[in-house]
């Protein structure tokens, strides 16, 4: 028990004092995420869209697909994305495998899912009238739809809060694909992980309560949006 | 196709030769078939509605009112049958959508978008880059004629729901559209308003806008001096015939 809390006494202080490396794996998490996140957006909310608005044939398919996405474990991605990014993989010459860019790319297909399935369940559950509204005014299918997502805009951002909860806290695409290199590809999840394997437990409690910071805020912010909404 | 020329139209017979006819309808619509479901489908042979006047469509409920609406908005295309504007076809996608620019629909409940009623009133009037101190004098004007003075910066959620069809119909009249065709008006106004209303449709008819509005008040055709257009179980009953006033009414 003594242990217990004398490693928390070391993880907060370690907050308290801005330990470098601490906020290092923080800063790493964060960016790319947040990257990740952006481009799962710019994926996700139109495809989303386009799902939720028409009907065609397949696209029953795409949302199941879509649906088992959401569910797949994320060391899965990172094994599909390493053969990928790996030497002999097709994107192989690019050199991406273990920098923050095959990271972000990960996470891009582990969020898009998620914001394309909040989106499409955001859009068929509009009003109708909406999108009728803004065609009668003079407005054309794009701009129609645009107009549609910034009327269901707290769905859409509670897709996106979503996707980066998903993100934030995953460990098999960083660790797989990011390798952990201190400074460079670590996140608070992966040192959790195999720090807390070496005996760096402090260490660990440290990113843990920075993650769980994390994690209450953004669960704070999607009870918001689904308050508005 | 041009319909208004069409000789073997069954009109033909009905206005004597020597009598001055309009030259292009803005509407006309020619064996229009549309399936709604598997127990109702609006039929129409022809219809031609004429601009700068005001049609009135009753019928009783599921009669085909809205669908017809619907049609005339461009909204929808009919499964069957010819539509021309101004004497031009419209056949494509991209037809419909560039008369939608022309034609407004007021709904019989209307959406008013998140924002102020300014914001729902500029809305159409920036896709037509009506902007600046314009687009200002013209809302300002619509909400005058709507008896919203002053609502322009209250929020477009917080109105009761005759204040939302006001909003509705200014949000219409603010783009000067050659088709206004309104969806039940009259259901959400107050009976202090209804005339004020009815007022301001014979002004934008005589500034020459074409106006369809359903209804279910028989009075109010004779209200508005408009012509009557009945439909029942998605068949034209009474209207759209050929009159002195309206030779080209039924082609």
């Amino acid at each position: 028990m003594n242990f217990m809390v004398t490693s928390f006494q070391y993880a907060l202080e370690m907050i308290i004092n801005f330990d470098a490396e601490v906020f290092q794996t923080v800063w790493v998490s964060l960016y790319t995420s947040f990257l990740a996140i952006l481009f799962a957006a710019l994926i996700g909310i139109p495809v989303g869209t386009i799902l939720g608005l028409t009907r065609f044939p397949g696209r029953r398919f795409i949302l199941t697909l879509l649906n088992t996405l959401m569910a797949l474990p994320t060391v899965v991605i990172g094994l599909l994305l390493f053969g990928f990014f790996s030497r002999q993989g097709p994107l192989g010459p690019l050199g991406l495998l273990f920098t923050p860019l095959a990271m972000i790319a990960g996470q891009t297909v582990l969020a898009t899912p998620i914001i394309a399935n909040y989106t499409v369940a955001s859009v068929s559950g509009a009003d109708s009238r909406i999108m009728q509204t803004a065609l009668t005014l003079g407005a054309g299918y794009i701009h129609g739809a645009w107009q549609l997502l910034k009327e269901v805009r707290f769905g859409v951002m509670a897709a996106i809060v979503a996707g980066f909860g998903r993100v934030i806290g995953e460990v098999g695409v960083a660790m797989m694909l990011g390798g952990n290199i201190r400074g460079y590809t670590r996140t608070m999840t992966t040192a959790i992980a195999l720090e807390t394997s070496k005996g760096e437990f402090a260490f660990g409690i440290a990113l843990g309560i920075v993650l769980l910071t994390v994690a209450l805020f953004v669960n704070v912010f999607m009870y918001r949006l689904q308050q508005k909404q | 196709m041009d319909l208004n020329r069409s000789e073997n139209s069954s009109c033909a017979r009905h206005f004597p030769e020597d009598k001055a006819v309009p030259v292009d309808p803005l509407l006309a619509l020619r064996n229009i078939e549309i399936k709604r479901s598997n127990t109702f489908t609006l039929k129409i042979d022809a219809l031609v509605l004429q601009p700068a006047r005001i049609y009135v469509l009753t019928g009783p409920n599921g009669s085909g009112k809205s669908t017809l609406l619907q049609l005339l908005s461009m909204l929808i295309a009919p499964d069957q049958g010819d539509v021309s504007f101004s004497g031009n076809p419209v056949r494509t996608g991209s037809d419909r959508k560039r008369l939608r620019r022309q034609i407004t629909l007021v709904e019989q409940t209307p959406y008013l978008f998140h924002g102020t009623v300014y914001d729902n009133l500029a809305f159409g009037l920036r896709l037509r880059d009506v902007r600046g101190d314009l687009q200002r004098e013209r809302i300002i004007k619509a909400l005058k004629i709507a008896r919203l003075d002053g609502f322009e910066n209250c929020s477009a959620k917080a109105l009761s729901g005759g204040e939302v069809s006001r909003v509705a119909l200014a949000r219409a009249l603010v783009l000067q559209p050659k088709v206004l065709l309104l969806d039940e008006p009259a259901a959400g106004l107050d009976a202090d308003i209804l005339p004020i209303f009815e007022d301001c449709l014979k002004k934008s008819a005589e500034s020459g806008t074409m106006i369809v509005l359903s209804s279910h008040d028989d009075e109010q055709a004779r209200r508005l001096d408009a012509e009557s257009l009945q439909l029942d179980s998605g068949r034209l009953a009474r209207g759209g015939e050929a009159s002195e006033d309206n030779p080209v009414a039924c082609l």
